[in-house]
């Protein structure tokens, strides 16, 4: 029980300083491979709260940010070369970019699916909202210039995580405590009981 | 701290703990992780915002496409308008010198178009309808735009003006969207079947509709009578005769509010002159027509397009269809 209580409370702790008082959590990776970067909802809308997305060029080009149903997004990427975000890590706080498709992607720009948009010289963010059906970013090249070495960052933002990883971090330490005190006290109980062994001359 | 008070307590913060480690076990549940949700079929594909956006993209593009001149204009006009649309709007700045009138313009009226409903669910084609006041009329027009797919962008396929008194009931919500008739169910006349039968009977020489599913209006009755004149005028040098065919893909239905459809639909309307033999015709005084063709007088034949640009309100269950908005442009000529 001393063990379960202090994992916990060690757990609970490095969970707590991860988040910060803000509750954020931040996934980047970064997409060295030609071709747009895709979000899909299956990481977009696994929460319940907004989750601000941010595109970062090496190369300083411009960068052309979206979001829009699933389903339209499909439609416009086809069968274009994109990496997708597939998953995030939470120790690690990074995310997994999985290749996929082929050929150049057609001027998407255009389109009227897009519900959010940003655009930016080096770097774009936009935050996406819950609540609109499954949605999917889209980051692709704001110039004519192709994209690739583009950083990625994911963030989720919930004060309460924060504080229910400190919540679990004294559970842990109570439980670690008390657990820690019933051992002590019962030693020297097993001990009185013992009786006393042959005394040995010298 | 008594020995069963501590007890007590231990298994008191056991029991928390133990679902402290469970609930980290079960992290994504607690955390709110959970599969991405469904899409609602029930509303509409865009927010009210972008489709404002759209709206004020659309007009201020046709305002350039109409205002403007050589590839400047056509860019303009192609990315305000598509389909009959489109070729309403080329036909229109190329024959302006002859028909001033730009009354059914929508370039005209670019300011503060009006949403009246967006369709529903995330299938295609998408529509917009839309209103604008003219400048130069009283009379609102009444405009479709259309999205066939996802990659293509919202353009201007019909744009009719709203005969006097006539009115168009309320859509759903424009977060809900309202749905496309596809076949006329629910419907007391199938919009396709109603197009073919008004285009029927606008038709010279004049057939008889049975049964029309229209009312009858004071638009068709001046086509008629038009025709009917222009029969009698070249009475003596050539035979005339029209004939009126619903362009393929340009019907759309929008269910209302109550149940009754907004049906939007292109009819092109041929007229066509066999010239008597030994006779030659001249066409000088139709401006359009020699801006067209070129031509001022023919000797064997001749025919112009017209696009009529029609929206009807179709009733849910039974009674007559009627005309609330249309237009027309004359859009192509030959001659010989």
């Amino acid at each position: 029980m001393a063990v379960l209580g202090v994992a916990l409370a060690v757990f609970g702790a490095w969970t707590a300083v991860k988040l910060g008082p803000s509750g954020d959590a931040h996934f980047t990776a970064t997409s060295t491979a030609t071709g747009a970067i895709v979000v899909g909802p299956e990481v977009l809308n696994s929460l319940n709260v907004p989750v601000r997305v941010t595109a970062t060029r090496g190369d300083g080009g411009a960068v052309w940010l979206a979001a829009a149903p699933s389903t339209d997004a499909r439609a416009v990427l086809a069968t274009s070369a994109v990496s997708t975000v597939k998953g995030v890590h939470f120790g690690a706080g990074t995310l997994d970019l999985r290749a996929s498709g082929a050929g150049d992607l057609p001027d998407i720009t255009t389109a009227d699916v897009w519900r959010l948009l940003a655009k930016g010289a080096g770097s774009a963010e936009l935050v996406v909202g819950q609540g609109r059906g499954p949605e999917t970013a889209v980051v692709t090249s704001g110039d004519a210039t192709a994209l690739k070495d583009v950083t990625m960052t994911l963030t989720w933002a919930d004060r309460s995580w924060f504080f229910e990883a400190l919540a679990a971090a004294v559970i842990g330490a109570i439980i670690a405590a008390f657990a820690l005190g019933d051992l002590r006290q019962s030693r020297p109980r097993q001990v009185s009981a013992m009786r006393p062994g042959p005394r040995h001359g010298r | 701290m008594s020995r069963s008070v501590r007890a007590i307590a231990l298994w008191v913060v056991s029991i928390v703990g133990g679902a402290s480690i469970a609930g980290c076990a079960a992290a994504p549940a607690i955390l709110g992780i959970h599969e991405p949700p469904k899409a609602n079929a029930a509303s509409a594909p865009l927010t009210v915002d972008q489709a404002r956006s759209i709206l004020t993209r659309e007009f201020t593009a046709a305002q350039q496409g109409e205002t403007t001149t050589g590839a400047a204009a056509l860019a303009a006009q192609r990315t305000a308008y598509t389909g009959e649309g489109l070729r309403a709007a080329n036909a229109r700045v190329k024959l302006a010198k002859v028909q001033p009138s730009l009354a059914d313009s929508p370039a005209l009226a670019p300011q503060q178009p009006r949403l009246l409903a967006l369709s529903r669910g995330f299938g295609f084609p998408r529509v917009i309808v839309a209103q604008t006041l003219s400048s130069k009329s009283p009379l609102p027009i009444l405009h479709l735009l259309t999205s066939p797919d996802a990659a293509t962008p919202y353009r201007i396929s019909a744009s009719a003006t709203m005969l006097l008194a006539s009115s168009v009931k309320p859509f759903d919500v424009l977060t809900k969207g309202s749905p496309l008739v596809t076949d006329g169910a629910g419907l007391a006349v199938a919009p396709i079947a109603l197009l073919n039968a008004y285009a029927a009977g606008m038709a010279f020489p004049a057939k008889a509709v049975t049964n029309p599913p229209f009312a009858a209006d004071t638009k068709a009755a001046e086509v008629r009578a038009g025709a009917a004149q222009v029969a009698q005028a070249v009475a003596s040098q050539a035979g005339f005769s029209r004939v009126n065919k619903v362009v393929a893909n340009t019907v759309y239905a929008v269910r209302q509010a109550g149940g009754d459809a907004l049906v939007f639909g292109v009819i092109e309307r041929t007229d066509s002159f066999a010239v008597k033999a030994d006779q030659a015709v001249s066409t000088a005084s139709n401006k359009a027509f020699v801006l067209l063709t070129g031509k001022k007088q023919v000797t064997r034949s001749a025919s112009i397009s017209t696009l009529e640009f029609v929206v009807f309100a179709v009733p849910r269950s039974s009674g007559q269809a009627t005309l609330v908005a249309a237009s027309e442009q004359v859009v192509a000529g030959s001659g010989s």
